[in-house]
């Protein structure tokens, strides 16, 4: 059946009347003008889950539309039925509960995702990533963090561990003896979060760190962008490793520092030539603001 | 370099077993003392605590470094377990210090709760043990059953928000050229109204000097000054007895509670067995450095005569008695002002209040002068239920009410105050005889 088929088009319209009646439904329990979901929700719709995660999406985990929905999954027995299928052999159906549990912030399914990180289907990884990235907290983190270690860097997993870790959890991981391949992804993901309190853990990684974690840790220096951190990444840009240089560079371009001018300047000359392309896109565009600057000021 | 606090050998089993890694007991033993010694914390039922407890993140911050970035987001409340924390609003050209914070006090519940950035910055002045409670899991604990704590903590952090939001106050700090005058409210016979008299007159004086006047409540065991005036209170006098002699000043002034319409109110203690660490050396030390900070420092002396009470009557530059009009309070007071006589108190350092609780009161004006041979300085009228609603509403009378006689009475008082003492240079007839500025 081609898409463009009167049947697909059909089913397709179906399918957003049916999302339609789901969201309104949903919103009706979350603002309390409804106390109970009015609608069959059947076991393997994957629309719900979708659904539910784009309403729930911009409330906070206090939220009283989310605390409604929460109570009203408890009660009608959706909650129990999603924890049930968690262990269901189908990874859509894994897949599906993972979403739904996230979606309500579940605190209490923590340890029930966690096992879903050890799968062997990405979807259902990724899936259990998202849910326990959604939840959040310091357990959480800690379960994100066990998975990053076992599976390495990954990109969802990275995403996820920065958006559940809460204040001051990956600044700890960045300071402390960790297993190999921690770090890198606590620096990452501390990077992705842009906060202050993590410039000074970053800064000692990136003069203490192996080669991996120095790069890593000046491309993350780079996103938060604090001033504080511009002298330690100059000092970088002489590292005998070129994979830390040219993190350098790109540092430096984010960071918009003027004073790194004349280093990146050395740079253009250097032995690698993947550092020389960093170091002359890092001047043109510092240069560019400085020309900016310069023009505000006249 | 931050740190966690907790025992490295006790990973490999939190591998196997993620939500098994619960703390040893002695460490369960000293996560609960900080909690229980944390505001709104400590009247939590202990199972909550110790649910709270097994959640919190150890974590140790050398001295110096940051902890809350302000503008930033934030999701975990900070309880400091040991060492001394920095509270600094960035305001260009400069930065204020608005708080210095020490053990049993805690910093981020605003961003936590309220869900609004980082009010300010949180440095750890000297190394630091602090335990972390995310927001997902004080929810889980609190969410459901105890949902009212958790709009204790957004009233505190809502109080807490405007106190640092008014960083002009503290920026004028020990800035008054004179020393404050130092004003002791003794009231010798419990449920005479001296906890409300000294509230409304400090609420009177702050109309005058607004930021300038201090409530240092002193009626043990239980203080409930701020409670009076809707304030939660977030530490207390007695803790900061512990305080190094170099920060002193900073932790006290950060104990100091702001109401929104002038006053100051500093807690004595927040739990009873706490009243036992305030010696009359605190009281001296204390005074000391509020009296180059305000204007006018209103000393609620509560009931029973301590030996930090009579400290304060040594500190003090004017004792206002308060009596009501009861045989028993009238008794006590002739007693009390044997006593303070005998202590060597001067005549006019003196001031009678006679505070009616009742529409007609048993013994009459007159009957009271003669029996404590001397004049009423001062006489509240009956005032109704309205001090009690006051006190339900969290109000201060003398703000909030100016047709209240115990606004009166206050304003008349405060007025004498001045005269006396010669602050704004009012004569005292007009201020005795007539009804108050407002």
């Amino acid at each position: 059946m081609s898409p463009a088929s009167p049947v697909a088009v059909i089913d397709l319209a179906r399918r957003r009347v049916r999302r339609a009646s789901l969201h309104r439904n949903l919103e009706a329990v979350a603002f309390g003008t409804r106390e109970k979901l009015s609608i069959d929700v059947r076991e393997k719709d994957d629309d719900f889950a979708l659904v539910l995660d784009q309403i729930t999406k911009p409330l906070a985990c206090d939220n009283v539309g989310l605390q409604r929905l929460m109570a009203e999954f408890r009660n009608s027995g959706i909650a129990d039925a999603a924890i049930e299928r968690l262990s269901a052999k189908s990874p859509s159906a894994r897949r599906q509960s993972a979403r739904l549990l996230g979606a309500v912030r579940m605190t209490q399914a923590v340890t029930l995702l966690a096992p879903l990180l050890e799968s062997k289907d990405r979807v259902v990884v990724d899936a259990a990533a998202r849910a326990l990235g959604r939840i959040g907290g310091a357990q959480s983190a800690q379960m994100l963090l066990m998975a990053i270690q076992r599976i390495g860097l990954r990109r969802t997993l990275i995403g996820e561990l920065a958006r559940a870790a809460p204040d001051l959890f990956l600044e700890v991981v960045l300071s402390e003896a960790q297993r190999p391949g921690l770090k890198p992804a606590a620096a990452l993901a501390a990077g992705l979060r842009r906060r202050q309190t993590a410039v000074g853990p970053l800064v000692a990684l990136l003069i203490h760190g192996t080669p991996r974690e120095r790069a890593i840790s000046c491309r993350a220096l780079g996103w938060i962008g604090s001033s504080a951190a511009v002298p330690a990444v100059i000092a970088a840009v002489e590292d005998p490793k070129w994979k830390v240089r040219v993190a350098a560079a790109k540092a430096l371009r984010a960071l918009h520092s003027g004073t790194a001018i004349l280093d990146l300047e050395r740079l253009r000359a250097d032995r690698n030539r993947r550092v020389r392309q960093a170091s002359a896109a890092a001047l043109r565009r510092l240069l560019r603001d400085v020309k900016v600057v310069e023009l505000t000021w006249l | 370099m931050l740190a966690t606090g907790e025992r490295k050998a006790s990973d490999q089993a939190a591998q196997k077993r993620p939500d098994g890694n619960w703390p040893a007991f002695h460490d369960m033993i000293s996560r609960l003392a900080v909690l229980e010694s944390a505001p709104v914390f400590f009247t939590m039922p202990e199972s909550v605590l110790r649910a709270l407890a097994r959640r919190l993140r150890r974590i140790r911050v050398p001295s110096g470094e940051l902890v809350l970035c302000q503008g930033e987001t934030g999701d975990t409340i900070f309880f400091i377990e040991q060492g001394r924390c920095r509270v600094i609003v960035d305001k260009p050209p400069g930065a204020v210090t608005v708080a210095v914070l020490t053990e049993g006090d805690f910093v981020g519940e605003g961003a936590c709760l309220l869900n609004r950035p980082q009010q300010a910055s949180v440095y750890a002045q000297s190394e630091c043990t602090l335990l972390a409670l995310d927001r997902q899991s004080l929810f889980a604990v609190l969410g459901g059953r105890h949902h009212t704590f958790i709009e204790e903590l957004r009233r505190l952090a809502e109080q807490r928000f405007l106190l640092f939001a008014d960083t002009s106050v503290q920026a004028t700090w020990g800035m008054l050229l004179q020393e404050a005058i130092v004003v002791g409210v003794y009231s010798p016979k419990g449920g005479s109204g001296g906890t409300c008299i000294s509230l409304n007159l400090v609420g009177a004086l702050a109309q005058r000097y607004p930021g300038e006047v201090l409530l240092l409540d002193l009626d043990f065991p239980y203080s409930h000054s701020a409670l009076l005036a809707g304030l939660m209170p977030t530490s207390c006098l007695a803790r900061t007895g512990s305080a190094p002699q170099d920060a002193f000043e900073e932790v006290l002034l950060s104990a100091v509670l702001y109401h929104a319409s002038g006053p100051m109110i500093l807690p004595g203690a927040l739990r009873p067995e706490e009243a036992d660490e305030v010696t009359p050396e605190l009281i001296t030390r204390a005074i000391a450095v509020l009296r180059k900070t305000f204007r006018y420092i209103v000393v609620d002396l509560g009931v029973t005569i301590t030996d930090s009470t009579l400290a304060l009557f040594d500190l003090t530059q004017q004792i206002v008695l308060v009596a009501a009009p009861e045989l028993s309070a009238v008794k006590s007071a002739a007693d009390a002002i044997e006593i303070l006589t005998q202590l060597g108190t001067p005549h006019d350092r003196l001031t009678v209040v006679l505070n009616n609780r009742s529409l007609k009161p048993a013994v009459t004006r007159q009957a009271v002068e003669r029996t404590l041979k001397r004049e009423v300085d001062v006489e509240v009228a009956f005032d109704g239920s309205r001090p009690e609603q006051a006190a339900v509403d969290g109000v201060i009378l003398s703000v909030a009410d100016a047709r209240s006689e115990m606004t009166r009475g206050c304003f008349r008082l405060a007025g004498l105050l001045d005269a006396k003492h010669g602050q704004i240079g009012v004569p005292a007839r007009t201020l005795v005889a007539g009804h108050h500025p407002a």
